[in-house]
C-alpha cells in the first residue's frame, strides 16, 4: 500500500529510519528487563507497547515483513504467557529485535529481506496458536427474543407512545476490537433513545458475538437508527425494524457464537485469555513457572524460623551433653550430624528467602519517569544514573521503600538540583545527576541516592531548627554537621513552608525517616554545600531472620541486629565522663555518647568499680556506646512480631525464642537512640 | 494513492479543522497526511494529554484524534477531560487490538468512535464522515475522481 508520492514516501522513510533506531533500542532494553522479571505484567504491556508502535510506523511505510513480523510478536505479548513462559518470551523478544534490526538494514540498504520464518515458528511454538477459525457467512436476521424483565420495560415504553425499534447488527468479522464496538454500538444507541434490551449480555465474551440485537425507545425515525448504525469499519449489517408486541418469551435466546466444532458457549475456546494460561503455558514451557499466593511462602517461612529455633535447642543440649559426657565417641558424631543439618537449615532458609526476594530495579523502574516528570515541571535538566539494579530485596520491603524513595528522588530534583542557569553559574555541567544505587552489605541492602546539586545549607537549617524551638540555641553552636543534617527529619521542620523553600529537603522527609525505620532501617545523609547531597537507606534484606549480638541488662536478655554493632569495647567506669548532660567516653580518638542500657529497665545505675562492656553501635551515621552488662553472644534470631499490647514500648521492634526456649526482646535502635541519647534529662533522673 | 472526495463543513463549506494527539511524531505525521488527503486541515498537534485539552481550548478544531497510550496523561483522560468541559467535542480514539479495554473506557467517557492502528486511510475516511454526520459536507465539484 503506497499512500504518498515517492519523495514524501522518502522523507517519512527516513523519519521511520530514525524512530526505528531508537524504538529497538527500547525493545532491547525492555526485552532485558523481562528476562529478570519475566512474569512483570507492567513490563510486558511496556515490550508491548513498542512492537506496537514498531508495527505501526512500519506498516504505514509499506515494510510489510517488519509489519507482520511485529503483529505477530505483538499477539504472544499479554501478561498471561509472561507469567507462565516469560524467560521464553523475553528471549523471543530479543531474537525479534535482532531479526527487526537486520530487517531495517535491508530495507535502508534495498538489500534481500532476511527471512522471518525461524522466529515465526518460535512465536508459533510459545502459544500454539489454534486453527484459524472458519467464519460462516452468516445471514442477519432478529430473533428478538427478549426476557420476560425486557418485555415488560419495552411494553411500558410501548404504552407511553414511543416507537419501540428492535435493532439486530451484524459486527464485522474483521473487527478487531468488539467489547469496544459494542460499547460504540451502545453509545450511539443510547444517543438516539432508550436502550430497553440487549442481547447478548455482558456474560458473552464480546470476541464471541457475531450479532448483537437491541430494542430500543426512540421518537427518531427508523432511517436514522439505519444510517448511525451502519458504523463504518464496525458493523457490516444493520436490521432495523418496528417492534410489534407480544412476541413469544417462550423461546430461549440462542446465542451467537463462532460456529466452533466442540466449543461449549466459548468455554472452552482455546483462545480466550481464561484457557490461555493453561493451555500453552505448561505444555509448552521447559522451565515452568509457578504462581504462589505470597501467603504459602510465608507459611513456608515460618516453618522454617521455627526450625532455626529447633537447631538452637539441639545445640544447647548437644553443648550440655558435651560438658556431661567429655570423653564419649558419641559427641563428635552429634557434632557432625549437627553440623550437616545446619548446614541444610541454612540453604533452606536461603532458598525460601530467595522466592521472596525480587530485584530493586523493579523499584529503579518507576524513577526514569518520576525525575523526567519532576524535572519538566521544574524546567530543569537531569540526567538519571540506576546501578545495582539487579540486587535482591525482600519483596514487601520493596513495595515499602517505594514511596519514601519516590519522595527522595522528587525532593532530589525539585530542590536539590539547581536550575541550568544556576548550574552553570556554580561551574558545573547543565545538566543535574540523580544516582540511585543498591548494593549488599552484609545483611543489610544499602539504596544510595545521590545528587550532585547546591547540597543541603546546614546553617540556615540549624538557625530555623533554634527559630522553630527544635534546638536551643546553645545545643546550636556544638551541633555536629551530622547531627545538623539530621534535623531535616524532624517533624517540626519539615511540615514548615518557609524551609522547604530555604533548605530545600523539608516535607514529608519524617514521614520517610519513619517509614524506612519500621523497616528496621536506618536513613542518612551527607552533603556537601554546593556539591549534593546523598542519602543512604539501609534497610534489613529480610525482616524474618536476623543476625543479632545478645546481651544482659539486669538480668533480662536482649538483643539488638548485629549489622549495627560496630565494635565491642571494654572500659572502666572511670572512664566515663560527663560533658554537656551526657555521659561520654573517649574511644580511640573519638569521643563516644553513651547510652546506659540500665534506665531500659529502670534498674538505677551500675556498680561504679566495674568494668563495662560497652557495645559501639551506628544509627544513621552517628555512633553510641550501648553500655550493657554482660555479653551473651552472636545467634540468629527469628523474629516473631508483637501485638501492640503486648510491646506497649516503641523501644523494641519484636521478640524471639532462643533454643532454651527463653525469650529475648530485639531492640529498636533508632527509638532508643533518639530517647535516650537526647534525653539528658530523663538520664539525670535516673542517675542522679 | 487513493483518492478521497474532500470533506467540507457544512456550515461554511471550509476544510475540517483537526487536533492530532499522539506522542510519536511519525504517528502524527502519518495521520495527518491521511487527514490532509481528506481535504482537512490539521490546526494541531500535541504529543501528550495535557497538550492536547490546552490545545483543544486554543483551536477549537473540529475533530479530535487521541492516542490512546501517551506520556504524562493517557489519551483517555484528556478525551474524558476534553469532553466534559465542550460534550459537543468529537474525539475519536487511535489505538491498537491490544488496547481494547482502555478504548472501552474512553468510549464510556465519552469519545465519540475509535480506529485501530496502523490505521488505513479508507477506515479513516469512513469514521470521520460517520462521526461528523450532518455537519460534513462532499462537494460534488472536489468529489470527481474519487474512489
Amino acid at each position: 500500500m503506497s499512500l504518498f508520492p515517492e519523495e514524501r514516501q522518502s522523507e517519512l522513510k527516513e523519519l521511520f529510519f530514525e524512530t526505528a533506531a531508537e524504538l529497538l533500542q527500547a525493545l532491547n532494553e525492555e526485552a532485558l528487563s523481562l528476562e529478570h522479571r519475566p512474569g512483570d505484567a507492567e513490563l510486558v504491556r511496556e515490550v508491548r507497547r513498542t512492537v506496537h508502535t514498531l508495527k505501526g510506523d512500519s506498516a504505514a511505510c509499506g515494510f510489510e515483513e517488519l509489519s507482520s513480523l511485529a503483529h505477530d510478536l505483538e499477539d504472544v505479548l499479554t501478561p498471561e504467557l509472561a507469567r507462565t513462559n516469560g524467560r521464553k518470551l523475553a528471549e523471543i523478544v530479543l531474537a525479534a529485535a535482532d531479526v527487526f534490526s537486520s530487517m531495517l538494514d535491508a530495507y535502508r540498504g534495498e538489500a534481500p529481506i532476511p527471512s522471518a520464518a525461524p522466529i515465526r515458528e518460535q512465536i508459533r511454538q510459545l502459544v500454539a496458536r489454534p486453527e484459524p477459525k472458519n467464519i460462516v457467512p452468516y445471514k442477519l436476521s432478529g430473533r428478538f427474543a427478549w426476557t420476560e424483565y425486557e418485555q415488560i420495560a419495552i411494553e411500558r415504553a410501548q404504552n407511553q407512545g414511543q416507537n419501540i425499534y428492535n435493532i439486530a447488527l451484524a459486527v464485522d468479522p474483521t473487527c478487531p476490537m468488539k467489547s469496544a464496538a459494542m460499547q460504540l454500538v451502545k453509545n450511539v444507541l443510547c444517543q438516539l433513545g432508550d436502550l430497553l434490551a440487549t442481547f447478548p449480555d455482558s456474560s458473552i465474551p464480546a470476541e464471541q458475538i457475531d450479532v448483537m440485537e437491541f430494542a430500543v425507545a426512540s421518537s427518531q425515525p427508523q432511517d436514522v437508527f439505519t444510517t448511525k448504525c451502519r458504523i463504518p469499519s464496525i458493523i457490516s449489517d444493520v436490521l432495523v425494524e418496528t417492534a410489534s408486541f407480544a412476541q413469544s418469551v417462550q423461546q430461549e435466546p440462542a446465542i451467537h457464537v463462532h460456529e466452533d466444532p466442540g466449543d461449549v458457549l466459548g468455554i472452552a475456546d482455546p483462545n480466550a485469555e481464561a484457557s490461555e494460561t493453561s493451555a500453552s503455558g505448561v505444555s509448552q514451557s521447559t522451565s515452568v513457572k509457578l504462581r504462589v499466593d505470597a501467603e504459602r511462602i510465608d507459611a513456608v517461612l515460618n516453618l522454617v524460623g521455627e526450625l532455626v529455633i529447633g537447631k538452637s535447642m539441639l545445640m544447647q543440649n548437644i553443648s550440655e551433653f558435651d560438658k556431661r559426657f567429655q570423653k564419649d565417641p558419641l559427641r563428635t558424631r552429634f557434632v557432625d550430624a549437627l553440623a550437616f543439618q545446619a548446614r541444610v537449615l541454612n540453604d533452606l532458609q536461603k532458598s525460601v528467602m530467595k522466592i521472596r526476594m525480587v530485584p530493586v530495579e523493579q523499584l529503579f523502574r518507576r524513577f526514569p519517569r518520576i525525575v523526567r516528570d519532576v524535572a519538566k515541571t521544574c524546567g530543569k535538566e537531569v540526567v538519571l544514573q540506576l546501578s545495582g539494579e539487579e540486587t535482591d530485596l525482600d519483596k514487601s520491603i520493596l513495595d515499602t521503600l517505594a514511596e519514601p524513595l519516590s519522595h527522595l528522588v522528587r525532593n532530589s530534583v525539585d530542590h536539590g538540583i539547581e536550575t541550568s542557569e544556576q548550574r552553570v553559574a556554580a561551574g558545573k555541567t547543565p545538566q543535574g545527576r540523580i544516582r540511585l544505587n543498591a548494593f549488599h552489605q552484609g545483611n543489610q541492602i544499602v539504596i544510595e541516592c545521590s545528587d550532585d546539586g547546591a547540597g543541603i545549607d546546614r546553617y540556615k537549617l540549624v538557625s530555623k531548627a533554634v527559630e522553630k524551638g527544635i534546638i536551643t540555641r546553645d545545643e546550636a553552636e556544638r551541633i555536629s554537621d551530622t547531627e545538623a543534617l539530621h534535623l531535616i527529619f524532624h517533624p517540626g521542620l519539615s511540615t514548615a513552608d518557609e524551609v522547604t523553600a530555604i533548605s530545600g529537603r523539608g516535607v514529608g522527609m519524617d514521614i520517610v525517616k519513619s517509614v524506612i525505620e519500621q523497616l528496621k532501617g536506618t536513613i542518612s545523609i551527607d552533603s556537601k554545600p554546593g556539591a549534593g547531597t546523598t542519602f543512604l537507606l539501609k534497610v534489613p534484606l529480610t525482616l524474618a531472620i536476623i543476625k543479632a549480638l545478645m546481651f544482659r541488662v539486669s538480668d533480662r536478655l536482649y538483643a539488638i541486629p548485629l549489622a549495627s554493632v560496630l565494635e565491642i569495647a571494654r572500659a572502666s567506669a572511670s572512664d566515663v565522663h560527663r560533658v554537656d548532660q551526657h555521659e561520654v567516653m573517649q574511644l580511640r580518638d573519638q569521643v563516644l555518647t553513651l547510652i546506659r542500657m540500665g534506665q531500659l529497665v529502670n534498674r538505677g545505675p551500675l556498680p561504679v568499680n566495674k568494668k563495662i562492656f560497652v557495645v559501639v553501635i551506628t544509627v544513621a551515621d552517628r555512633k553510641f556506646g550501648l553500655i550493657v552488662d554482660r555479653l551473651v553472644g552472636e545467634e540468629e534470631l527469628v523474629i516473631k512480631a508483637l501485638h501492640d499490647q503486648l510491646a506497649a514500648t516503641e523501644f523494641v521492634s519484636g521478640a524471639s525464642i532462643l533454643g532454651d526456649g527463653s525469650v529475648v526482646l530485639i531492640l529498636n535502635l533508632p527509638a532508643i537512640v533518639a530517647r535516650l541519647g537526647k534525653a539528658p534529662a530523663l538520664m539525670e533522673a535516673v542517675t542522679a | 494513492m487513493e483518492q478521497f472526495a474532500a470533506l467540507v463543513r457544512a456550515k461554511d463549506n471550509k476544510p475540517l479543522r483537526y487536533l492530532i494527539v499522539d506522542d510519536s511524531i511519525f504517528a502524527r505525521k502519518n495521520l495527518a497526511k491521511m487527514l490532509e488527503s481528506f481535504g482537512g486541515e490539521v490546526a494541531g498537534e500535541a504529543g501528550d494529554g495535557c497538550t492536547a485539552i490546552t490545545e483543544y481550548e486554543r483551536l477549537h478544531p473540529d475533530l479530535v484524534l487521541m492516542d490512546i497510550t501517551m506520556p504524562q496523561m493517557e489519551g483517555i483522560e484528556a478525551a474524558e477531560r476534553i469532553v466534559r468541559q465542550y460534550p459537543q467535542a468529537r474525539v475519536v480514539m487511535v489505538s491498537s487490538v491490544g488496547y481494547q479495554e482502555n478504548i472501552v473506557a474512553a468510549l464510556q467517557k465519552g469519545a465519540r468512535h475509535f480506529v485501530q492502528k496502523p490505521v488505513k486511510a479508507d477506515v479513516l475516511y469512513e469514521v470521520v464522515r460517520y462521526v461528523m454526520g450532518d455537519d460534513v459536507l462532499t462537494p460534488q465539484t472536489v468529489g470527481a475522481g474519487g474512489q
